[in-house]
């Protein structure tokens, strides 16, 4: 935290807020395909963080920090802002878990204290949230984002090795692997219809999903070891 | 970390595992190994699916906040135990009321104590130390005196009912 420093617990009225501002999408808008909206891990390391299991918390932490830092730079040009307002977000949700109803995905509560966040900081600086409320704008806006951002070429390149490294890695995959690896992170399907399309046990289609991510893993080696403060 | 508990591990990535795996994996000794490939597989997932990291103006993606946030988790959890250990030192006219209390409940300990066991004659060492000495007279009082004690116990609380029988029931030395 070297900019924003910590704003002390903010009342679940404001972390929920209704706000809504140029650059709001819905949280269901930053969901991976692959993932429920309603994830039971997500709950199950909630309940862990109350019990004060803070390696739980970590998990969400891993899982969600490059989402709420995408979230938070619609609002935020500035990418030292954005990584202080992302780490912001997640200390104000640990303050706050306990008031967490499980009314709504912990990813969209996370989204909503993700949101107030940078609009309170912008609001403190007497600035307005930044760019259209148009929609067509907007998405235009996001073309040329990686443009704009003044680490761009870098990262950008970074971004490219890693995805053609992707691709080839996929690609490599034995075709039973490759199959079941796509239709859950592609098509987001559930183990139980993984397992009747290719018509094998459940068991088999987890096993295999976890040798398919191995895989990926051990090909990517280490660009993925390359983990960025911004 | 062996391959199971991988597997286990990226079953919870697709929202396929069952709790009592969750909490297997969270009691892991090596947590610092399960983030690692978590944070991992994270990444890729990131990569397979650009849009939620990159739809603003930074490109979020291999951000990595963890340290940050623990620092400032764990420097407030600090700030909070310095706070409470500058203010241990109470305010003077708060201590009287801790002596109170602290003399209230021994005189209860030692009252429920007596109601309890001392008149039971079962432990001759306390029937020897506290009893000794006492003529016949004082004998009389104190067994009224316990008596009284313990029916008052029983009829404010469950507690007290059990000092009330034990009293009522043992044919001890002073009945």
């Amino acid at each position: 935290m070297t900019q924003t420093g910590l704003a002390p617990a903010i009342p679940l009225a404001d972390t929920e807020g209704t706000r809504t501002g140029p650059w709001s999408m819905t949280p269901e808008q930053t969901q991976y395909p692959g993932e429920q909206s309603d994830s039971q891990t997500d709950l199950q390391l909630v309940r862990k963080v109350r019990n004060g299991d803070r390696s739980a918390f970590d998990l969400l932490v891993l899982k969600y920090q490059s989402r709420v830092a995408g979230i938070i730079s619609r609002y935020v040009y500035d990418s030292q802002e954005v990584l202080d307002l992302t780490q912001e977000t997640f200390v104000k949700a640990y303050r706050a878990i306990g008031r967490f109803r499980g009314d709504s995905a912990f990813y969209t509560w996370l989204y909503r204290i993700a949101v107030n966040t940078a609009k309170n900081y912008l609001d403190a600086r007497g600035r307005r949230p930044q760019g259209s409320a148009d929609v067509a704008e907007a998405e235009a806006f996001e073309e040329g984002a990686r443009l704009r951002d003044p680490a761009s070429p870098e990262r950008l390149l970074q971004r490219e090795q890693l995805q053609q490294a992707l691709s080839q890695a996929i690609a490599g995959l034995p075709e039973e692997l490759r199959s079941a690896f796509l239709l859950r992170e592609y098509d987001g399907l559930s183990y139980e219809d993984i397992a009747r399309i290719l018509d094998c046990p459940i068991g088999t289609v987890r096993s295999r999903i976890f040798r398919a991510r191995d895989a990926v893993d051990r090909h990517l080696g280490p660009l993925l070891n390359h983990t960025e403060s911004m | 970390m062996d391959d199971r508990l991988r597997e286990t591990l990226s079953a919870m990535m697709d929202d396929e595992a069952d709790e009592l795996s969750v909490r297997r994996l969270l009691s892991h000794p090596d947590q610092h190994q399960v983030q690692e490939q978590w944070r991992r597989w994270q990444q890729i997932r990131d990569v397979m699916h650009p849009g939620p990291a990159s739809s603003g103006r930074v490109d979020a993606h291999g951000l990595d906040v963890i340290a940050g946030v623990r620092e400032a988790l764990d420097g407030a959890a600090l700030d909070r135990a310095s706070a409470a250990a500058s203010d241990a030192p109470a305010p003077a006219r708060h201590r009287w009321r801790w002596s109170a209390a602290a003399l209230v409940m021994l005189s209860l300990g030692v009252g429920f104590g007596a109601g309890a066991g001392w008149e039971s004659g079962d432990d001759p060492v306390v029937q020897d130390v506290a009893l000794k000495g006492l003529d016949q007279e004082q004998w009389a009082q104190m067994n009224r005196y316990l008596l009284e004690h313990a029916q008052h116990n029983s009829v404010g609380a469950g507690r007290g009912s059990m000092g009330y029988a034990r009293l009522v029931s043992v044919a001890g030395h002073a009945y």
